[in-house]
């Protein structure tokens, strides 16, 4: 048969053309793990394998300057803004998305504006208002900024769970005499779980990865975060320890990579839910 | 039918939007008071439109700007084609198709700094994998170093990084259409080019277009590609709008003109969102249609 033979064909073409573009979108991670590998004091080389392996830059990195307390701190305000955002997004959705109450249409109105308004444009009054404030370079400010950047993309992505889950089941128990707190904490928490755990994910993800507003908002160096001391380490060590830079490359890409991996569908429907549907 | 409980509700929303409005709603309009003033060390006067007529007086704003117009124009065009062409192929499966999906999202849950890291070692002098495979293309010269070529790979990079979520909302636009619509068009004798452009196309439009105006947003407002692969440089050559503001503002200590600066920015970014809302309510409608 002509078709099936041509059906064969496209087939293994588009699985030449898929290996391709995976490599391309492969190849940088992979790159900078095998750098990581490299024998310390030679620099990089046109090969992309190094020709002897050495593991022990992942512990020289550990020894190195401040890299342990910028991992710490990286984890300790991505975390504690991601918990702020999770809960306050799913009271704030949860009620735009079954309540009735004036000024419901505005407000949701303001968010959806609030999730378009970038940090980039309230930064530097931001940084002002922090130094006035006196809490530039505390964990309580950056879990206080991360936790409201992500609540207009969490209440968006919450809503479209709320909404997809039946009402029948919350009137059913108002019926049988729950409180509004019952029901939200034995009901609509329980089964809207995947908006919660995708919220989460994803903000977390983002917080890890942030740059820009702990590159602002922290002038300590022991307050920094892992990607800000990047930053810092790719000035010093860019060009003559590109292997202890590509560890601490690898280990900021890490725990993000293995997150996405192990918990890819939340991620992928949060994502549509937060930026088309909602 | 939605229960009708004010107290409550407000009990609900408030810690929220309380909470987005120090941090987000009141410093943007803070930066509009702050533009009206010289702000160095503690010291803020008023100084009226000062800062403004110095930013439109300055070449340094007009460059930036256009250097910030050519960014975002390559770099969404080509992500939304990759994208589009990636979600074609998504959209009629295939073996592996899971595995595939994760690879090409990789990049996305990377920093901008990590990426920018490994972008820059790829076109290092020498021995950047990358420089070499291109180099002959441009007389042997080091890409990266010249103006049009490190916008080139910071537009590379950054294409990289986000096709996979382009790719993501335009495929969740193609998986609306339904495939009956197909069959019935190949019944009819419609080629596989001819029902692209008359179905498909017009179809995921909405969709496209709100990915377009999306990224169009993280495009402008793009600092840390930017900085950890070029830093501005050469010279100027890279040092878009969203850099320039930061120079200013943190580097040389001119709070009030980088928050002018800023306010501008926030101006643009005010007319996109009110084009992306706009093609979010006119997607909403063609999918309640």
């Amino acid at each position: 048969m002509k078709s099936s033979s041509t059906a064969k064909l496209s087939q293994i073409l588009t699985q030449i053309l898929m290996v391709t573009i995976s490599i391309v979108f492969i190849f940088p991670v992979f790159y900078s793990i095998m750098t990581s590998f490299r024998v310390p004091g030679y620099g990089l080389t046109a090969e992309i394998i190094p020709s002897e392996f050495y593991f022990g830059n992942y512990e020289r990195l550990f020894n190195f300057g401040r890299f342990p307390r910028y991992i710490l701190n990286s984890v300790i305000n991505a975390l504690g803004g991601t918990i702020v955002t999770t809960l306050l997004a799913a009271f704030a959705a949860y009620a735009f998305a079954r309540l009735k109450f004036a000024g419901s249409k505005i407000l949701e109105g303001f968010v959806i504006f609030m999730m378009m308004l970038p940090g980039l444009t309230n930064i530097i009054p931001l940084f002002k208002i922090a130094s006035d404030l006196k809490l530039l370079n505390t964990y309580t400010l950056m879990i206080l900024v991360f936790g409201a950047y992500g609540i207009p993309l969490g209440i968006w992505i919450m809503k479209g769970f709320f909404l997809s889950i039946p009402e029948v089941l919350e009137e059913a128990a108002a019926i049988d005499g729950a409180s509004p707190l019952q029901i939200f904490t034995r009901i609509v928490i329980p089964i809207s779980a995947p908006g919660l755990i995708a919220t989460f994910l994803i903000n977390f993800v983002y917080n890890w990865n942030n740059f820009f507003t702990p590159l602002i908002l922290t002038t300590k160096t022991e307050m920094k975060m892992a990607t800000v001391g990047l930053f810092d380490f790719q000035h010093a060590l860019e060009g003559n320890q590109d292997e202890l830079l590509a560890a601490a490359c690898v280990v900021i890409m890490v725990p993000a990579i293995l997150l996405f991996i192990l918990t890819r569908n939340y991620f992928m429907r949060g994502m549509v839910e937060g930026a088309v549907k909602g | 039918m939605k229960r009708k409980n004010n107290g409550y509700a407000y009990l609900l929303v408030a810690p929220a939007l309380f909470l987005v409005v120090m941090v987000m709603a009141y410093p943007t309009l803070y930066s509009l008071y702050l533009g009206f003033t010289r702000t160095r060390r503690g010291e803020t006067t008023f100084i009226g439109l000062k800062n403004y007529q110095a930013i439109f007086s300055s070449n340094d704003f007009f460059e930036s700007l256009q250097l910030t117009l050519i960014f975002v124009l390559l770099y969404v065009a080509l992500t939304v084609a990759f994208a589009f062409i990636l979600a074609l192929i998504f959209n009629r499966g295939m073996k592996g198709s899971a595995i595939y999906m994760t690879i090409i999202f990789l990049p996305w849950v990377l920093s901008e700094i990590t990426s920018g890291v490994v972008w820059r070692w790829m076109f290092y002098r020498d021995y950047g994998i990358l420089q070499n495979l291109i180099a002959p293309l441009f007389n042997d010269a080091t890409v990266i170093t010249t103006p049009a070529g490190a916008m080139g790979v910071v537009i590379a990079a950054s294409v990289w990084r986000s096709t996979a979520f382009a790719m993501l909302l335009i495929l969740a636009g193609l998986q609306t259409v339904p495939k009956e619509i197909y069959e019935a068009a190949s019944i009819d004798g419609a080629t596989g080019w001819q029902s692209f452009w008359q179905l498909t196309w017009p179809l995921v439009l909405p969709t496209t277009m709100v990915t377009i105006v999306f990224l169009t947003i993280q495009a402008v407002n793009n600092v840390g590609m930017f900085m950890s692969i070029t830093n501005g440089g050469p010279g100027r050559a890279t040092e878009v709008l969203s850099l320039h503001m930061y120079r200013e503002a943190i580097e040389f200590f001119n709070f009030g003109y980088g928050a002018a600066l800023s306010v501008i920015l926030f101006l643009i970014n005010l007319i996109l969102a009110f084009i992306y809302i706009r093609s979010l309510q006119r997607e909403s409608a063609l999918a309640a249609a």
